[in-house]
């Protein structure tokens, strides 16, 4: 794996150089998210209509074979032939035997990704066949050598100049970087390849079992000449590209081009049913005939996935890569550091390991951050990110952790007070070195080092060794509050954690804190180490059933969504399901929490008076949770001026082990993050996530340093009078 | 000629289309650039066909008929104006990819995208909306749908075999550092003669 892995690293630091990648990406992703809101303006009810695509999905592949047998009538009572292939080597065979038996010589496409995924262009090229892509972008990587950098815009990754370059080798001639001319340049070349062709291929956006018809949806009309010219025309498409019925074609057609371009339509759309008349030239003359058109079903590890309760969720895929437009770690490297195959970012990261097999998968699965934005705009509803956690938890299973991993995981996390112990030796061993570090959630021996960020401390004194000062029973508590600190809050933010207690403190509450308390798991179950996990799940059920608390609360997202799961991960084990739903059941949040409790007492209104603050919405709180409101309110509440900064809600770039291990990703997704927030003018930044303020806290050292960091719960104790 | 469908205003659901989207419709068309031209007569239809023609220089047009088209005479126009205008079938395909304009008819607007939708089975209506740099789209100002869930209902009630397109504003690509061009492999300009009056059909009186 280490071997394996450094290439990627080393294809990361080289994507990062790439000033093409980085401008043409970054200005895309900069104007995304506000174009495709203004696309969707008209467009109804998205919610439902997202949610309508999930069911159509959902029945389609439930009943596939079912979906795929009509498709496969329809087509033929029309005069299609249809081919049902298992892999690439079932096309590659079916299509030479038909370029035999036709004398196909000639072959232009249009776009196909399936095709792609099976790498046939360079399959016909090696058996003396002409083939051309016709989508501009698909030609201009045709050219260049490449595999698509994303799904929609597959030469994103190119600049004019780099254009030019191979515009003028390919055309013999120099051509200027001037992009409308080359356009019309690409226009004129390929204009031949068109009337030339004896075959077109083309793939499909829909396939439609209720006629056996076929959708098409480009923007610059290829795919109507494709469909046009040639006297033979062949579709290579998935089977998760089939649909019941001609009316389902409307919903995908709602959001496709939405989300893929922020378009409402793009140029074309074009329905295909049956065979179609085409222009023959014999002799002298044109005759009409009926055009020979064949469609070919790919399986290619698809109807695996069918059949896998999980993943049968890639069927919900209309291939628009919304996901990759809005991806924190996508949007900085492009397509290609996903192992350099068709489809790309976390989808393609699901997609590669059902079509091309796990190996790839586990190369470059660490690039999801787990933030869930790309879950937010995604048609079809697919849980990317659960379906990778899902991935890697197979993938532990089957391969296990890396060696150090594991060891640590095992031995150490498992047990509380070794792992205390070396957080504590962590802040005394830390002090010989110029700066300690400490990353979210994980001790030092994860660590590594950063120069655009301080990371904060290891604390002398760790919330748990404070607690004796802390706890003031109140004369008549209205319940008891055990509070679940989450690492990062006990060893590097201990003063954060005094500012909770003192809130809950100050509601009426007795906190208690226990002990016997340890990681919340979140950073072993990320990796996929479910096992481990349950361990500690184990341990920390014992510790907080004892104290029998009303609520327990904890300040960090993440540690809740742990929490939360504790009942799942060991829904299996008789003795410990109930008992772990009775721990998961008793968790909230702080922020909701404490807002619903002001609210109560007439105290979450706005006061006034106080300092400018921008608030950060952590992933885990605003999309894993569903947080957002709350914690502004408290805000407000506290007696400050609330002023939003620009995408609050896109990933600080920790995550985990992410922002320490891909330090050279994480530092440009913090670097925007600070952009932002030094924009709002704001004197603090606050936030409701330990992970998050660690990241913030150390890129507002080094980069914005007029401006603090704080959790909502220090603003709110800040007003409490001792 | 071939179509999908021969009569695709009985299937237009009552009370769903009418002229009185056309202004979004409009809208919507002019955003992604297709360019609007609504007259009241069919005599005005002509004109604009023959003054776009004279602007443009155009010599060879290649024509694919429509009623539309036929009412307002625009073959002869051309042809009067000294432009050769080819309406057969073979001559369509001989001189498609050398024509400069591309005349045919379309069955209806969509309000929400500024689309409109061919009947493209017969093949000579697809070489002149695809080969020519400049596609002219003869259209009923009263058969405007509201959106693409209302152009579904109509085509899957039509739709057993064939080819139909949405064909939205012209041909346009942003492969090349996301600069949006016009013009790749489809027409450069996408030219819409929305004819008032006459032809209109039953949608909603308005």
């Amino acid at each position: 794996m280490t071997g394996e892995n450094r290439n990627i690293r080393k294809e990361i630091g080289e994507k990062l150089k790439d000033e093409a990648l980085r401008t043409n990406l970054g200005r895309f992703a900069e104007v995304y998210p506000a174009a495709r809101a203004a696309a969707l303006e008209n467009a109804g009810d998205v919610e439902a209509l997202r949610e309508a695509i999930k069911q159509m999905k959902i029945d389609t592949v439930d009943r596939i074979e079912e979906v795929a047998g009509r498709f496969e009538a329809e087509a033929t009572k029309r005069g299609i032939k249809v081919f049902r292939a298992a892999d690439g080597n079932a096309v590659f065979g079916y299509l030479m035997d038909l370029c035999k038996a036709l004398g196909v010589k000639r072959i232009v496409k249009s776009k196909s990704m399936a095709s792609e995924e099976i790498d046939l262009s360079p399959y016909f090229k090696k058996n003396g066949l002409h083939v051309c892509e016709s989508d501009l972008g698909e030609w201009i990587i045709e050219l260049a050598g490449h595999k698509p950098s994303h799904m929609v815009m597959p030469a994103i990754h190119l600049s004019r100049y780099q254009v030019a370059d191979y515009f003028s080798k390919e055309l013999d001639k120099e051509i200027p970087p001037d992009i409308a001319f080359m356009v019309q340049a690409a226009r004129r070349r390929l204009r031949g390849e068109f009337l030339n062709a004896d075959m077109g291929i083309s793939g499909a956006n829909f396939g439609i079992a209720e006629n056996g018809a076929i959708g098409l949806v480009t923007n610059e009309g290829n795919a109507r000449l494709v469909t046009t010219l040639p006297p033979i025309h062949v579709v290579i498409m998935g089977y998760e590209k089939l649909i019941p019925k001609i009316t389902d074609a409307a919903l995908i057609l709602k959001l496709l081009p939405r989300g893929a371009t922020a378009q409402l339509m793009t140029s074309y759309m074009t329905l295909v049913g049956g065979p179609t008349p085409v222009m023959v030239k014999v002799g002298e003359h044109w005759v009409e005939k009926t055009r020979e058109m064949h469609i070919i079903l790919l399986d290619n590890g698809r109807l695996k996935a069918a059949k896998d309760e999980k993943f049968k969720q890639i069927f919900q895929c209309i291939r628009c890569a919304s996901c990759l437009n809005v991806c924190p770690v996508y949007t900085l490297v492009g397509g290609h550091v996903y192992g350099g195959h068709t489809y790309a970012g976390g989808i393609g990261a699901i997609l590669t390991a059902f079509l091309s097999g796990m190996a790839d998968f586990e190369k470059f699965h660490e690039l999801c951050i787990g933030c869930r934005r790309c879950t937010e705009v995604c048609p079809g509803k697919i849980d990317i990110p659960g379906l990778i956690e899902e991935l890697r938890v197979r993938a532990v299973k089957e391969h296990g952790l890396p060696f150090v991993m594991k060891q640590v995981f095992e031995n150490v996390m498992t047990n509380r007070r070794l792992f205390h112990s070396l957080m504590r030796a962590a802040s005394l061993g830390m002090k010989p070195f110029a700066k300690g570090n400490l990353i979210r959630h994980l001790p030092l021996f994860f660590s590594g080092l950063a120069k655009d960020r301080s990371l904060p401390t290891i604390a002398d004194k760790p919330l748990r060794d404070r607690m004796k000062s802390l706890i003031r029973k109140p004369a008549k508590p209205i319940g008891r509050a055990a509070f679940f600190s989450g690492c990062t809050m006990d060893f590097v933010l201990p003063d954060t954690g005094e500012s909770i207690i003192k809130v809950l403190q100050d509601l009426g509450y007795e906190v208690v804190f226990p002990m016997d308390q340890s990681c919340c798991g979140k950073p072993v179950s990320a990796t996929g180490d479910l096992e481990t996990a349950r361990k500690i799940a184990r341990l920390n059920i014992q510790a907080f059933e004892k104290e029998k608390a009303d609520v327990i609360i904890t300040g960090c997202p993440a540690c809740v969504e742990a929490l939360h799961s504790y009942s799942e991960i060991l829904k299996e084990e008789p003795e410990w399901k109930d008992r772990a739903a009775a721990v998961s059941h008793k968790v909230r949040e702080f922020c909701s929490f404490v807002a619903e409790e002001y609210g109560k007492r007439g105290r979450l209104t706005k006061t006034g008076g106080g300092p400018k603050v921008t608030y950060h919405d952590s992933c885990h709180m605003k999309r894993v949770l569903g947080i957002a409101k709350e914690p502004r309110q408290l805000i407000e509440a506290a007696g400050c001026e609330l002023v939003e900064m620009k995408d609050s809600d896109k990933c600080c770039g920790m995550s985990g082990i992410f922002g320490v291990k891909y330090a050279e990703l994480s530092m440009p997704i913090l670097e925007q993050k600070m952009n932002n927030i030094r924009n709002t003018g704001a004197e603090i930044a606050a936030c409701a996530c330990s992970g998050c303020m660690v990241q913030l806290q150390g890129g507002l050292d080094k980069q914005v340093p007029g401006v603090k960091m704080k959790h909502v719960a220090d603003l709110l104790a800040e007003k409490i009078k001792d | 000629m071939k179509k999908t469908c021969d009569d695709w205003r009985r299937h237009f659901p009552a009370g769903k289309f009418g002229a009185h989207l056309f202004p979004e419709f409009e809208k919507r068309a002019k955003a992604v650039s297709a360019e609007i031209f609504r007259v009241k007569t069919s005599v005005e239809a002509a004109d604009v066909v023959l003054n776009l023609a004279r602007f443009t220089n155009a010599r060879k047009v290649v024509s694919v008929s429509s009623p539309l088209q036929e009412k307002a005479g625009i073959e002869n126009v051309l042809k009067s104006a000294d432009i050769e205008v080819y309406s057969d079938q073979g001559d369509i395909a001989t001189h498609a990819a050398t024509a400069d304009i591309g005349i045919s008819g379309v069955e209806f607007g969509i309000a929400e995208t500024g689309s409109v939708c061919q009947d493209g089975y017969a093949v000579e209506s697809r070489l002149v909306s695809t080969l020519p740099p400049i596609h002219v789209a003869f259209l009923d100002s009263g058969l405007i749908v509201p959106g693409i869930i209302e152009a579904f209902e109509i085509i899957s009630q039509v739709f057993d075999r064939g080819y139909i397109s949405f064909i939205t504003g012209p041909s346009r690509t942003a492969d090349i550092e996301r600069v949006l061009t016009i013009g790749v492999h489809g027409p450069s300009r996408f030219i819409i003669v929305a004819v008032d009056g006459e032809l209109q059909g039953g949608g909603e009186a308005s």
